[in-house]
C-alpha cells in the first residue's frame, strides 16, 4: 500500500477554507459548547446511522462482521464528538483527511461517503430540534454544526482526488520507465528499442535516460533503434540528434537503426541533416557497428 | 583563487587536468593560462581534461574548455574532455552548445585511450 497521498493543509490553506466555509469563532464556540449534548447523543446518533449504512446492500459490503461494525462505531464515535470539540485547526483537518484516506483505502466510493453524510445531518437536526425549545437556537446550532461538517467534506473529497492524482502520476512515471527500456546489448553497448510516437516530453525522457545510462553503465556505444517509430517529423529528428549530440558530450556514440523507408524519405524531403548520426540500416548492422567500436567482432562458428 | 590551483599532471606523454573547482572568470582563464603554458614546455601530443567533479558547466566554462581545446591543437596537442556529467550534457546541449574542437570520453582510462587511437591514425596517413 502507498503512503496516503499528502494534502496540503497549513495554516493559510486553512484559514482560506474556513472563511469560505464561513466558519467562525462563533460557531466553534457554539459547537464546544453542545459538547454534553453530543456525548449525550452519540450513541443514538450513530446507532441510527450505521442503520441505514447496514441496510444498503452496496453499503453494507463494507461491514463484513460485526467485530467491523464494533471497531468502525468507536471510530464514529471519535469523529462525531470531534464535530463538538470547538477547535478547527491542523491537528483537527489533518484528523478529517486521514479519515478521508481510510474511506479511499478501503475504495468507499465518494457517493456513499456524501450519502452516508446527508444522513449524518438528519439525525443531527432531529435531535437540535428536540433539544432546544427555541428553533431559532436550535437552527443557529444546526447551521454551525452544518458548515464544519461540510468544511470536513471538503477535506475528505480532496483526499480521495489527491490519492487518484497520486495513483495517475505513478502510472505515468510506470509508462515512461516501460517507454525507455535500455538494453545491455554487451560489455559497453547498450541498446534502446524506440517504439511509438516520440513528443517533446517523451524526447526529453529519452535523453535524460539515454545520459543516465551510458554513463552509469559507463556504455562506449549506445544504439538507437527506430523501426517501432511510425512518424518522425523535423521535431523527432531534431530530438535524435540532440540526443545524439549529448551522447557524444559525455563521451560515448550512438547508431541509428531501424530506418524504413517512409522515414528515410521524410528525413530527406524535410531537409534534416543526421550526417552527424551514424545511421544503418538494420539492428543487426548497428550491433556489428557497436562491437566494433568496443574492438569485439560477431564471427562465424569454425569460419 | 591564485593561479596554478588546478594540478597538471604528466601522465605518459600526455597531461592529465583533473578539474574540480568551479571554473569562473579569474580562475578559468588561469586554468587556461596554466595549461597552455605547461603544454608549451612539455609538448605532449595529448591533454585529459576530467570534469566529472563539476556539477555545473555553464556556456563559459563550455567555451573556456572548447577554445583551450582548440588553442591546444594548434600547438600539435589533442585534447579529450571526460567524464561530463549527465545533465550537463543535456543542458548544454539544450542550450545549443556542442563544444567544438575538443575530443570527449566516458573517463580517464577512455580518454588516454582515444588519444592514442589518434596518434596511431596520425601515424599511418
Amino acid at each position: 500500500m502507498h503512503p496516503p497521498a499528502k494534502l496540503k493543509l497549513d495554516d493559510h490553506e486553512l484559514e482560506s477554507r474556513r472563511r469560505f466555509f464561513a466558519l467562525g469563532p462563533d460557531d466553534l464556540a457554539r459547537l464546544g459548547a453542545l459538547r454534553p449534548f453530543a456525548e449525550e447523543h452519540t450513541d443514538g446518533i450513530i446507532d441510527a446511522f450505521y442503520e441505514m449504512l447496514l441496510a444498503h446492500p452496496e453499503t453494507r459490503k463494507f461491514f463484513p462482521d460485526e467485530t467491523t461494525v464494533r471497531r468502525v462505531k468507536k471510530m464514529q464515535r471519535e469523529y462525531f464528538l470531534g464535530i463538538f470539540g470547538g477547535v478547527c485547526d491542523r491537528a483537527y483537518a489533518e484528523h478529517r483527511a486521514r479519515v478521508g484516506s481510510t474511506h479511499e483505502h478501503i475504495a468507499m466510493a465518494p457517493k456513499w461517503y456524501l450519502g452516508a453524510y446527508r444522513r449524518y445531518l438528519e439525525l443531527l437536526h432531529e435531535r437540535l430540534y428536540a433539544h432546544f425549545a427555541d428553533p431559532v437556537e436550535a437552527n443557529l446550532a444546526y447551521q454551525s454544526a452544518q458548515k464544519l461538517v461540510y468544511f470536513d467534506m471538503s477535506i475528505a473529497i480532496d483526499t480521495y482526488i489527491a490519492a487518484n492524482l497520486d495513483a495517475l502520476r505513478r502510472h505515468q512515471a510506470a509508462i515512461r520507465e516501460l517507454s525507455t527500456p535500455v538494453i545491455r546489448v554487451h560489455d559497453r553497448v547498450l541498446l534502446l528499442p524506440l517504439v511509438g510516437t516520440i513528443d517533446s516530453g517523451r524526447a526529453h525522457q529519452i535523453m535524460e535516460t539515454v545520459l543516465t545510462r551510458v554513463t552509469d553503465e559507463q556504455a562506449k556505444v549506445i544504439i538507437l533503434d527506430i523501426a517501432g517509430v511510425p512518424v518522425v517529423d523535423t521535431k523527432v529528428a531534431q530530438h535524435l540528434l540532440q540526443t545524439t549530440a549529448a551522447v557524444k558530450l559525455v563521451g560515448a556514440r550512438t547508431i541509428l537503426t531501424g530506418i524504413s523507408a517512409q522515414v528515410a524519405r521524410t528525413i530527406v524531403q524535410l531537409g534534416v541533416d543526421i550526417s552527424a548520426m551514424d545511421t544503418v540500416s538494420r539492428l543487426q548492422d548497428g550491433i556489428e557497428l557497436a562491437l566494433a567500436h568496443v574492438g569485439k567482432a560477431i564471427t562465424a562458428k569454425g569460419a | 583563487m591564485a593561479k596554478g590551483s588546478i594540478p597538471i599532471l604528466r601522465v605518459g606523454p600526455n597531461l592529465l587536468v583533473t578539474v574540480h573547482i568551479d571554473l569562473h572568470d579569474v580562475v578559468a582563464e588561469a586554468f587556461q593560462e596554466d595549461v597552455l603554458t605547461e603544454l608549451e614546455k612539455r609538448r605532449a601530443p595529448g591533454l585529459v581534461i576530467d570534469i566529472s567533479g563539476l556539477d555545473i558547466v555553464d556556456t563559459y566554462v563550455a567555451r573556456i574548455l572548447s577554445e583551450t581545446g582548440r588553442m591546444a591543437r594548434l600547438m600539435g596537442t589533442e585534447t579529450v574532455v571526460v567524464g561530463m556529467r549527465p545533465d550537463v550534457a543535456a543542458t548544454l546541449i539544450r542550450m545549443g552548445y556542442t563544444m567544438e574542437g575538443v575530443n570527449t570520453a566516458l573517463n580517464v582510462d577512455d580518454g588516454i585511450e582515444t588519444l592514442a587511437s589518434i596518434a596511431a591514425r596520425r601515424r599511418t596517413p
